[in-house]
């Protein structure tokens, strides 16, 4: 079954991929969810729609609807034998085998859907040398990865929203050029690499980058069943199927058979379908009016109705198939243009396109609206002040101020980030608690990649003068694993929301600062969580998350007014912190304390609240791994203590005074400490 | 055939929701799971161990690294380094021998490589070969794999227990390697909720939720380091007296697996399964799914074939708590007051 050592690819095992069956619940038995189960239809139906996304809530079928597609797929022709599973009708895009392969040999075959694993590492997702035959032939022969067993299949990337960056560029890759190539090893090829991307996500866990986002030709989003006859007969179902798969497959498999052939109609029916240049028209205008960015999206509406046509067994697009496609294609594109009806910034999946930002590669999201968000606000920093007098008890809700401009650090702090985690990566390699994601030549004997030493090694093995083992390796092979971790770093905000510090609105500009280092953090992954204290008590608002959308939403609600107990406060973050540095030694999170350093309310009864937390804020300053920043927001005027200057002495913390605090120069402190 | 290393199940004192929801689980494995949330030092782990020890044996392939019942059934046996078992499956002999149930012990340093297998290196410098060698999640096929602090493990750790125990398998793709084999277990997981909470997507993964805390009643503490004392001083003189209650127990459970085939729910209970599920407001469907296998497991449990209103009240008590939508800053509330009313309304 093997290629001579010349030949540079090695022939898939015989094992049964995951395209088996059994034990996957039907797709026509999934209750609801019509539109999810439409658009994975039309991506059946027609490729070159780019994939779907399926946004929703957990519980929801997402995985399920996906996983069950498999079964639906018409059989297609691919050359036999070949590992990428070449189509004999289409010599332009073959790999080098079958080209020079005059009469090569056809059998049919399912359409497989493959799930990304969670715990997948470059090698096997792109493909590298084949460690066998090298080590026995001393061949560089290429062993096909997952890109390679996807072609002219779906990827199913589960909660693609977290996966690891890296891993997320080379399928992108793969995903935009139709073509794999391989630059590792030794090795050196291309191959095709056609295939539906279908991607799950839960928006609750953090958003998509837009350049990912823009990717997807549709989107989806699912939510929960509210009729209680439709949630019975799901649970009726899914019971069923659990007590008895195969009995419960067989009942559906008929009905399961009507989606496929009805696939392959639309799919025989697909290039006779006609748009008119009006229509092309229309299209570009709906794609125009929802300011959606780039012409892609007018791209992808046009191929999603003509393949509504096709479903529908029509050889014209109608209006309707128009309307349809625009709901599938538009949701994640849409740029919003006017300012956000409340202060709060959009949320992060809008394509952002505006000309400065093209200087750095990735254009996060929510840049250009957080100017029109200040431009807004801007008023109500300038604006009425709430009279003087008013009482500081009293509790009451303040806006999101101004955040600041976030374009003008971004390039700065883009290269930093850059660097940053290169040096993250280097300083964090005797911490070996990372995931292995891919490796490089290593220059010492730390955390050694065993499996991609083996392969470096095994091409030379001919040459090596063996001892007992088979594989001798040299110093030169041995490379190190690159790990990547989730968390970069780890903020904690703990916000007095007091009484005090509703004057004058401190509150808003306190909040706008908030919301940009969140953004920020968001753009960082960096985990954020926020303390407030208020009244008698201190309380989590928000344990670790890397959901800005939460922590807006949070932000935007948290009252103000009572009284200040700052030693709970201070207490409270710290303990936050603390749990992180269990869970993470090597973690430096930063505590940041925006207060007025008035406390009035001690932890215990009996002790002064002013010196209580003084005395509390000296020994959370001994645990040196947390670095601790105090804003200080006391107002100018007459009456000042420097209650909160004491504070950051015994935290031996940064100061800064409210007067100072702009927005650049809050994100600047931090930064500072991150990549100190 | 007893072991008296481990402390008896039935002499586990209180704690009565941790155990019912284990041994629920034990009975459907497709309840997913406990998560068992509450302090340290609530015989957490003696409880899962010590119902392990009850359940009846297994049928396994003798020294089978993915503790398959037949030898050569699945396409992990193409790769698998058991030579053994290969020659007798090729001479046609079927070897199988008895085992307790596995319990695996998921440690929170735990590495990747370790949970999901890796390359056999040390096969790899031999042979020049590439093998694959199995981890945690091969050895905890039809088993139970425990868990303990899974707050406090890296989050793509869980992310991979979670997504094995859904799909009942583990694929792996890393390392040179391209793997699939079994893993189907019940997944218990405990953590300490002051340090630090799970994602919400992982909590819904996990079917049923048991709070548990310290026993409050002095009396009763006192019978905990009575029977403590008394098992460590002896751990056979203290075991005997629970023999049988250890048999009735076990078959109890084997009752009840046979059974659960048989029972059955009327449509208005389904109905009240779905608007109690509404009326707390979860997310998704995973809520229903469970508290309808739950209340139908326990219908087993108790000997009974249908399921009662009570059976349904006492499953969303452990199913629906976790899975509550609530605000970030929100604890899990205990709840079950608030979910009866729920279901009164």
């Amino acid at each position: 079954m093997h290629f001579e050592a010349t030949a540079p690819v090695r022939e898939p095992l015989e094992r049964t991929i995951h395209t088996s069956i059994e034990g996957v619940y039907p797709f026509s038995a999934i209750v609801g969810q019509d539109r999810l189960k439409r658009a994975l239809l039309l991506c059946a139906v027609n490729p070159e729609i780019c994939g779907v996304l399926i946004r929703g809530e957990k519980g929801t079928a997402k995985s399920t609807a996906v996983r069950s597609l498999a079964a639906l797929l018409p059989a297609i022709d691919v050359i036999s034998g070949c590992p990428f599973a070449c189509d004999p009708h289409s010599p332009s895009e073959m790999c080098e085998r079958c080209r020079n392969d005059l009469a090569p040999g056809v059998e049919s075959r399912r359409v497989g859907v493959f799930t990304l694993p969670l715990n997948a590492t470059e090698d096997r997702i792109s493909g590298g040398i084949d460690f066998r035959q090298a080590v026995k032939g001393g061949a560089r022969v290429f062993e096909p990865g997952l890109l390679a067993s996807v072609h002219r299949g779906i990827l199913y990337v589960d909660e693609v929203n977290l996966l690891e960056d890296h891993l997320v560029d080379i399928i992108l890759d793969a995903a935009a050029t139709g073509v794999n190539r391989v630059e590792r090893e030794g090795l050196s090829l291309r191959h095709p690499s056609r295939f539906v991307l279908v991607g799950t996500m839960n928006p609750e866990e953090g958003e998509l980058r837009p350049q990912l986002l823009d990717r997807f030709g549709l989107c989806v989003e699912v939510a929960g069943e509210k009729d209680p006859a439709a949630r019975i007969e799901l649970m009726r179902r899914r019971e069923a199927f659990d007590m008895n798969n195969a009995a419960f497959v067989e009942k559906w498999r008929l009905k399961d058979q009507r989606f496929t052939d009805a696939i392959g109609q639309a799919q025989s029916m697909l290039t006779a379908v006609e748009i008119t240049a009006e229509q092309r028209a229309q299209m570009s205008r709906i794609c125009q009016e929802a300011c959606v960015a780039g012409h892609r999206a007018d791209l992808m509406m046009e191929r999603c109705a003509r393949t509504i046509a096709a479903v529908e067994g029509r050889t014209k697009v109608l209006t309707a198939d128009i309307q349809e496609a625009a709901t599938f294609v538009l949701p994640h594109r849409i740029r919003q243009n006017e300012p956000p009806p409340s202060a709060l910034p959009p949320p992060m999946e809008e394509p952002k396109d505006d000309g400065p930002v093209s200087e750095n590669n990735e254009p996060a999201g929510g840049e250009a609206t957080s100017n029109s968000t200040s431009a807004e606000n801007d008023f109500s920093d300038n604006g009425q002040t709430p009279p003087e007098s008013s009482n500081f008890l009293e509790e009451r809700i303040f806006a999101i101020g101004q955040t600041f401009n976030v374009r003008r650090i971004e390039v700065r702090k883009d290269r930093i980030a850059r660097r940053g985690s290169g040096r993250r990566s280097h300083t964090r390699s005797a911490n070996k608690s990372g995931r292995y994601v891919k490796n490089r030549i290593a220059e010492d004997f730390e955390d050694i990649a065993l499996d991609a030493t083996l392969r470096a090694a095994a091409p030379y093995q001919n040459q090596r003068s063996s001892s007992n083992l088979a594989v001798e390796i040299h110093r030169t092979d041995i490379r190190k694993k690159i790990r990547q971790r989730k968390i970069s770093n780890f903020i904690v905000f703990a916000v007095d929301a007091s009484g005090s510090m509703g004057a004058k609105k401190r509150m808003i500009s306190t909040k706008g600062a908030i919301m940009s280092l969140l953004l920020d953090a968001y753009r960082m992954r960096d985990r954020i969580a926020m303390v407030g204290f208020r009244k008698s008590d201190a309380e989590v608002l928000l344990p670790p998350t890397n959901s800005v959308s939460v922590a807006s939403r949070l932000l935007q609600t948290l009252p103000t007014g009572g009284r200040t107990p700052l030693s709970a406060g201070l207490v409270r973050a710290f303990e936050l912190a603390r749990t992180r540095l269990y869970k993470d030694p090597f973690l430096r999170p930063i505590l940041i304390f925006i207060t007025d350093g008035r406390g009035n309310v001690p932890l215990n009864h009996d002790a002064k609240p002013a010196s209580e937390a003084l005395s509390i804020a000296a020994k959370m300053a001994t645990e040196n791994r947390i670095n601790y920043i105090v804003v200080d927001t006391e107002g100018g005027g007459f009456m000042k203590f420097g209650l909160a200057g004491s504070l950051a002495r015994n935290l031996k913390a940064k100061h800064y005074r409210i007067e100072n605090l702009r927005a650049n120069d809050l994100v600047r402190m931090v930064k500072e400490y991150k990549h100190a | 055939m007893h072991n008296y290393d481990t402390y008896p199940f039935a002499a586990i004192v209180g704690q009565e929701q941790m155990k019912l929801a284990l041994i629920l689980n034990v009975i459907n494995p497709t309840l997913s799971g406990v998560l068992i949330r509450g302090e340290k030092g609530t015989a957490k782990s003696t409880a899962v161990r010590a119902l392990a020890e009850i359940l009846p044996e297994i049928d396994v392939v003798p020294s089978c690294p993915f503790n398959l019942t037949v030898a050569g059934e699945n396409e992990c046996c193409d790769l698998c380094t058991n030579v053994k078992c290969r020659q007798g499956t090729e001479n046609g002999e079927t070897v199988s021998d008895k085992s307790k149930v596995q319990v695996v012990e998921l440690p929170v340093n735990a590495t990747e490589d370790r949970v999901v297998g890796t390359l056999d290196i040390e096969h790899a410098l031999k042979t020049g070969e590439k093998r694959f060698e199995p981890g945690l999640l091969a050895a905890a096929h039809r088993g139970i794999l425990y868990a303990d602090e899974v707050n406090l493990l890296d989050d793509h750790i869980i992310d991979i227990l979670l997504d094995s125990a859904a799909m009942g398998k583990n694929t792996v793709e890393r390392e040179g390697v391209s793997f699939t084999h079994p893993a189907r277990f019940v997944l218990v997981g405990t953590m300490n909720p002051e340090e630090g909470e799970l994602r919400p997507q992982l909590l819904d993964r996990f079917g049923l939720c048991v709070q548990i805390k310290g026993i409050d009643d002095p009396q009763q503490r006192v019978l905990v380091m009575e029977r403590r004392t008394a098992f460590d001083e002896n751990p056979e003189a203290f075991s005997r007296p629970y023999s049988d209650a250890s048999t009735d127990l076990a078959d109890r459970i084997h009752h009840a697996i046979e059974r659960y085939s048989q029972v059955s729910i009327d449509q208005e209970s389904m109905l009240e399964i779905a608007k109690l599920c509404i009326s707390v407001g979860v997310d998704g469907h995973r809520a229903d799914i469970v508290t309808l296998k739950t209340a139908k497991t326990l219908c087993a449990y108790e000997g009974r074939k249908k399921v009662t209103k009570e059976d349904i009240n006492r499953a969303a008590e452990m199913a629906l708590p976790h899975r509550v939508r609530r605000q970030p800053f929100e604890e899990i509330a205990a709840g079950p007051l608030e979910l009866r009313r729920g279901v009164a309304s």
